[in-house]
């Protein structure tokens, strides 16, 4: 069932994406203070979205295990943050192609970009301190405190355009009463997201099993030592 | 703007690269590991 789950997320995904890459690269006009580079956007905003929503659920994860001491709560947290890490990424490497085009400059320690920083290399270190305990309990509680840090800086990332003046742009999405793109210009950025959320459910499916078999190893091995 | 593209890319499938590579070497340490447990004395 996990198996055709997937492959009918990965066919609309693809499908999906090839239609609004179509509209995006062949339907779209060039910005016109920026030319064509303003298409990043169209992956740099969705990339972003998906990274901060994955650690915030994440977090939420997490405090489900503190609350129930249910492992698996915990390996649902781990499978989530790892993937929302890799948009994180993507959310950077475009976001800084882009300012070296527009800005002249590959990086900025403006709040924005600083706090988004910070938060990735949070996460990073939550998928190290996993790596470097051994005990599932223990590691578990410490990953969680670590979710629950890191999600409130991306809180505070999401909201700095709102809260200070920086050289990141201010908000442009109409949901966030930025009102800065076209509405023909805007909607591409959608279907993105979706078709990206889509590859995102995907990976974290698959993720979440590898979890499982870590987890079938470890008692197997317990197992194997008390004989 | 290609290489902003290129990076997401490039980003998303070294991740589907590691991926791949753990979940087979996962596989591989459990049916090592199933095997120490069906024959504990060799």
């Amino acid at each position: 069932m996990r198996e055709k789950i997937i492959i009918g997320l990965a066919v609309f995904a693809g499908a999906l994406l090839a239609w609004n890459m179509n509209t995006i690269f062949t339907a779209l006009p060039d910005e016109l203070n920026q030319g064509a580079i303003y298409r990043i956007i169209y992956f740099h905003v969705p990339a972003n979205i998906l990274g901060m929503t994955g650690f915030g659920l994440g977090m939420l994860l997490s405090i489900g295990y503190l609350v129930t001491k249910d492992l698996r709560y915990d390996a649902l947290a781990a499978s989530v943050t790892e993937v929302s890490l890799v948009f994180a990424s993507i959310g950077l490497a475009t976001g800084s192609i882009w300012a070296r085009i527009i800005w002249g400059v590959w990086w900025a320690w403006d709040y924005r970009l600083t706090s988004w920083l910070v938060c990735w290399l949070i996460f990073g270190g939550y998928l190290m301190l996993r790596r470097a305990v051994d005990e599932p309990n223990q590691r578990a509680r410490f990953a969680a405190v670590v979710s629950i840090l890191g999600s409130v800086n991306a809180y505070i990332s999401y909201k700095s355009i709102e809260w200070w003046n920086t050289q990141h742009p201010q908000p442009v999405l109409s949901i966030r009463n930025g009102g800065g793109m076209a509405a023909g210009m805007e909607a591409p950025i959608w279907w993105n997201l979706l078709a990206l959320a889509c590859f995102s459910a995907i990976l974290i499916m698959v993720r979440t099993r590898q979890e499982a078999i870590a987890n079938e190893i470890d008692t197997l091995r317990r197992m194997a030592h008390a004989q | 703007m290609l290489l902003g593209l290129g990076a997401a890319w490039l980003i998303m499938f070294l991740y589907v690269v590691l991926i791949t590579l753990r979940e087979r070497k996962l596989r591989k340490e459990l049916d090592r590991v199933r095997k120490m447990v069906e024959t504990p004395n060799k």
